[in-house]
C-alpha cells in the first residue's frame, strides 16, 4: 500500500509512529519498552487498544495493528524456551521485536521496511506467527487458489465457447445436407413419377383395364394425359406407395422442420457474446460450408426448371379424390419450393399463413386441441378468445364431470385448461380421474395458488397451474411451453433462440424413423402425438413404414445413391437410404425398377411433382386432418 | 395495435383507477375487433352485471339461512370473474367473502370465534361488495356509453 511512501521517507510513517508512541512515556504502564531495549511490550491490551491505538494510529484495532506490525516484520516474542513459559512482563502481555527496532537508535528505523507482499513464503516459520497473521495468509492463500480456481473456469469457459460454436456450426452443416438430401430425393421422386406415368401410360395402351396392382390406376379412364395440358388429375393418378412416399417426404420436410436459421443466429450470437475468443479455426468453417453450398444450387436450379414448367399446369387445389384416404393432404402438402438459394432464405417468408395481426400467432404445426374446463362464464369466454387468439382450437366443459366425459368418450386434446373449483367435480379430482387413462398435460387455472394447494395440484397429476387471472401472456407461455412439440421450428422468429425447435424437430424425425417408440425428448410428459392413432404424424408413418421391409426395396439403393454426389456424415447417408428405398419400394412395388426408361416425359412427372410442391399453409391443413 | 388509442379511456373515467385493474381489462379490450361496439368485451361486461346481481341474491338468501358453505363458494364464484376482468375491489370483497364463510379472518389464516361472528362478518363484506360493484358498474357503463 504505502511502500512507495516508504521510499520517499528513509522510514516508514508506521515505524516512526511505533517510535514516538514509545518515545512518549506517559503510557508506560500500557506499553512500553522491553528490558532489553531491543523489542517492545504491550501489558495491558485492552488500555492499549482502546486510549493508545486511537492517539496514534487513528484506529482501536489491535488485530489491525499486530497485522501491520507483522507487514514490517515485526515479530512476537515468544517465552515457551524459558523455565515457566511466562513472559517477563505478565501473562497478558504481547512483546514484539524486530533486529532494527531499537530504543536509542532511531537510525536503523530505516532499515525497518514493509516486506514485500508475497503471501506464499509470508511464513517460513509458521511457529512464530501470530494467530491473526495465520488467518490472514489462510484467507490469502484462499484467495490465490480461487482466482486460480476462476482462472481454470475461465479456461473452461473459453473451451466450451470454442466447442459450442464448433458444434452449432457442424449442426448448421448437418442440416444443410438434410435439406440438400430432401432436394435430392425431390427429384428422385419426380424421377420415380416419371416412371411411373410411363408404367400406366404404356399399361394403359396396352390393356387399359390390366393386372394393376393398386385400385388408383383402375378408373383412370380413357382419357389420354399424355397430351393435354389441363388433365384433370383423376385420370393420371400416380401409383399409390408413390403418393405415400412423397407424404411422407413432405411431412418430414428438412427444409421446414430444419430451420438453420436459429442456429446461425444463435451461432452469431454466441461470437458476438465471446468477442474474440471463440472464432472457430477457419478449417472448420471451410469444412462446414461447402460441403453443403455446392449441392443445394445444383438440386434447386433443377427444382426451379422444373417448378417454373410445373406452374403452367397443375393448379393447386385440383387434386381432389386422388386418394380417399389421404386426399386433404395431397391437397394442401406443404412442400415449398426449393428456393433458389436456400441457406440464405429467411424462414419466416416461407410461411405465408403467418400474417402481422393483432392475433398472435405462435405458429402451430396445426391448431393445438384445447380442452377449457371453467364453470365461470366469464372466465370461460375471455379464456375462449385469448385461446381462439392464439390460434386454437377450443372445446369447452363445464365443470370437472364434463370434462372427464369428454376425455373418457374418446375426445383428445393436446392440453386442458382445467379450473380448480367447480360444481359437481372439482378440476383435482377430475385431473385425478383423468390420469387413470390418459396422460395429455393438464394446467391448473386457479387464484388458489399457495405452496400446499399447488404441491396437492401436482401430487394429483396437474402439469402445471396458471394463477387466476391469467393474463394473455401468461397464457401464451404456458401454451408454448406445453405445446413446444406442436411448434412449428421456422416460426419462432421473436428473438427467442430456445433449443426447443431443435428438439421438436428431433422429435418428429424419430417418430418418423420409429413411430412404435415415442420419443420424450420434447418434453417430460407422455405427448398426444404419442398416442398411436391420433397424431397424423405417427399414424402415416406407421402406415408406410410396414411397406418398407420389402426385399425388394434395398436392389435400388445404388441408384439413390448414386444421386448424392456429395459427402455426408454416415447417419445422413442411412436416413436418405432409408428414404430413398421407401420412394424406390414405392415404385417397385407396382413395377420393377428395370422399368425405367428415363423417358421423354419428365416434365409429365415433373408436373405431378408440383402439386406436392404447393405451397400451403400447413395449418390448413392440419385442421382438416385432425379426426374429431 | 390496440393499445394506440381507445375510443375514450377507461381510466380516465372517475372511479375507475382505483376499482378496475387497467393491464387486466385492457388486455379484454383488445380482443374486441371493432373498437366503436366492443360487442365482445360489452357483452362479456353485461353478462357480468347479471352474474354479479345473481349471485347477490343468492348470497342474501344464504345470508339469512346462515349458511357458510354456500356463500363461501358463492364469494369464490364471483371474485374468479371479477378478478378475470380485473375488477380488484369487487375482487377483495369476494374473497374476503369467500374467508368469512369458511370461518377464518379476512386473509384466510386465522379461524373465527363462532359461526355468528363469521355470519356478522358476512353482512359487512357483502354490502361492500355491493357497493363497490354498483360503483364500477357505474364506470363500467359509462365506459359503453350506456346512460340507463
Amino acid at each position: 500500500m504505502d511502500t512507495s511512501q516508504g521510499s520517499g521517507s528513509n522510514s516508514s510513517d508506521f515505524v516512526r509512529k511505533l517510535y514516538k508512541m514509545l518515545e512518549n512515556q506517559t503510557d508506560e504502564n500500557v506499553v512500553r519498552w522491553g528490558n532489553e531495549g531491543d523489542s517492545f511490550v504491550v501489558l495491558e491490551n485492552e488500555k492499549f487498544t482502546k486510549h493508545i491505538l486511537p492517539k496514534h494510529f487513528k484506529h482501536s484495532n489491535f488485530a489491525s495493528f499486530v497485522r501491520q506490525l507483522n507487514k514490517y516484520d515485526f515479530h512476537k516474542v515468544r517465552h515457551n524456551n524459558e523455565e515457566n513459559g511466562q513472559s517477563p512482563y505478565g501473562a497478558g502481555a504481547w512483546e514484539f521485536k524486530h533486529p532494527d527496532f531499537k530504543m536509542n537508535n532511531k537510525d536503523a528505523l530505516d532499515n525497518i521496511r514493509r516486506k514485500a507482499p508475497a503471501p506464499r513464503k509470508a511464513n517460513p516459520q509458521p511457529d512464530e506467527l501470530m494467530i491473526p497473521t495465520q488467518q490472514m495468509d489462510l484467507v490469502n492463500g484462499q484467495l490465490v487458489a480461487t482466482q486460480a480456481q476462476l482462472q481454470q473456469l475461465q479456461h473452461r469457459y473459453d473451451e466450451l465457447s470454442i466447442h459450442h460454436s464448433m458444434l452449432l456450426q457442424e449442426v448448421i452443416g448437418l442440416q444443410k445436407t438434410v435439406v440438400n438430401h430432401e432436394h435430392v430425393m425431390q427429384n428422385v421422386m419426380s424421377f420415380l413419377h416419371t416412371v411411373d406415368a410411363q408404367r400406366r401410360r404404356d399399361s394403359r395402351l396396352g390393356n387399359p383395364f390390366g393386372p394393376q396392382q393398386n385400385g388408383a390406376p383402375a378408373q383412370n379412364g380413357n382419357v389420354e394425359t399424355q397430351t393435354s395440358q389441363v388433365t384433370p388429375l383423376e385420370d393420371d393418378i400416380p401409383a399409390s406407395p408413390l403418393q405415400h412416399a412423397s407424404k411422407l417426404l413432405s411431412e418430414t420436410n428438412a427444409d421446414v422442420m430444419l430451420n438453420p436459421r436459429n442456429l446461425e443466429q444463435m451461432n452469431e450470437m454466441t461470437l458476438k457474446m465471446s468477442g474474440t475468443l471463440t472464432t472457430p479455426p477457419p478449417e472448420l468453417l471451410r469444412h462446414a460450408r461447402p460441403a453443403s453450398r455446392g449441392p443445394p444450387s445444383a438440386a434447386s436450379s433443377t427444382s426451379m426448371r422444373l417448378g417454373d414448367i410445373d406452374s403452367l399446369v397443375y393448379p393447386v387445389g385440383q387434386t381432389n379424390g386422388i386418394d380417399p384416404m389421404y386426399s386433404e393432404h395431397i391437397n394442401n402438402i406443404p412442400y415449398p419450393m426449393p428456393p433458389k438459394q436456400p441457406e440464405t432464405q429467411d424462414a419466416r417468408f416461407q410461411d405465408p399463413a403467418r400474417k402481422k395481426s393483432t392475433q398472435v400467432d405462435p405458429g402451430w404445426v396445426r391448431a393445438p386441441q384445447i380442452l377449457l374446463v371453467e364453470d365461470d362464464p366469464t372466465c370461460r369466454r375471455i379464456g375462449s378468445k385469448f385461446l381462439y387468439a392464439f390460434h386454437c382450437a377450443i372445446d369447452s366443459a363445464l365443470d370437472g364431470l364434463e370434462a372427464v366425459n369428454k376425455m373418457n368418450a374418446g375426445s383428445k386434446y393436446d392440453l386442458v385448461l382445467m379450473d380448480i373449483i367447480m360444481p359437481n367435480l372439482d378440476g383435482v379430482s377430475a385431473c385425478h380421474l383423468i390420469r387413470q387413462f390418459d396422460n395429455t398435460p393438464i394446467v391448473a387455472m386457479t387464484s388458489n395458488i399457495r405452496s400446499d394447494d399447488i404441491s396437492m395440484y401436482f401430487q394429483h397429476g396437474m402439469n402445471d397451474v396458471l394463477p387466476k387471472p391469467f393474463t394473455k401472456e401468461g397464457l401464451l407461455q404456458m401454451l408454448e411451453k406445453h405445446l413446444a412439440h406442436l411448434k412449428k421450428p421456422l416460426a419462432q422468429g421473436e428473438g427467442m433462440i430456445a433449443p426447443q425447435p431443435l428438439s421438436a424437430t428431433r422429435q418428429i424425425l424419430k417418430e418418423e424413423e420409429s413411430p412404435a417408440k415415442s420419443p420424450n425428448t420434447a418434453s417430460n410428459w407422455n405427448s398426444p402425438n404419442q398416442v398411436p392413432g391420433i397424431s397424423p404424424v405417427s399414424t402415416v408413418t406407421d402406415d408406410y413404414v410396414q411397406t418398407m421391409g420389402h426385399p425388394g426395396a434395398y436392389a435400388v439403393n445404388p441408384i439413390a445413391q448414386g444421386q448424392m454426389g456429395y459427402n455426408t456424415s454416415p447417419q445422413m447417408q442411412i436416413r436418405a437410404q432409408q428414404q430413398a428405398a421407401q420412394a424406390a419400394h414405392a415404385a417397385g412395388h407396382r413395377r420393377q425398377i428395370s422399368d425405367i426408361s428415363g423417358g421423354d416425359d419428365l416434365n409429365n412427372a415433373a408436373k405431378r411433382q408440383q402439386m406436392y410442391n404447393a405451397p400451403i399453409p400447413p395449418q390448413q391443413m392440419n385442421i382438416q386432418q385432425r379426426p374429431r | 395495435m390496440a393499445e394506440d388509442r381507445h375510443d375514450g379511456d377507461i381510466m380516465s373515467i372517475p372511479g375507475a383507477t382505483d376499482s378496475i385493474d387497467a393491464a387486466t381489462f385492457e388486455q379484454i379490450l383488445e380482443m374486441d375487433d371493432d373498437e366503436e361496439e366492443r360487442d365482445f368485451s360489452k357483452s362479456i361486461v353485461y353478462d357480468f352485471f347479471t352474474q354479479a346481481e345473481n349471485t347477490f341474491g343468492k348470497m342474501d338468501t344464504s345470508l339469512e339461512e346462515k349458511n357458510l358453505k354456500t356463500l363461501s363458494e358463492l364469494g369464490h364464484f364471483l371474485k374468479g370473474s371479477s378478478a378475470t376482468l380485473g375488477l380488484t375491489k369487487v375482487k377483495d370483497s369476494c374473497e374476503k367473502i369467500q374467508h368469512y364463510g369458511q370461518r377464518k379472518d379476512e386473509t384466510g389464516t386465522k379461524d373465527l370465534a363462532s359461526d355468528d361472528e363469521a355470519l356478522k362478518k358476512l353482512a359487512a363484506a357483502i354490502k361492500q361488495a355491493k357497493t363497490e360493484f354498483r360503483d364500477v358498474e357505474k364506470v363500467l357503463r359509462k365506459f359503453y356509453h350506456d346512460d340507463s
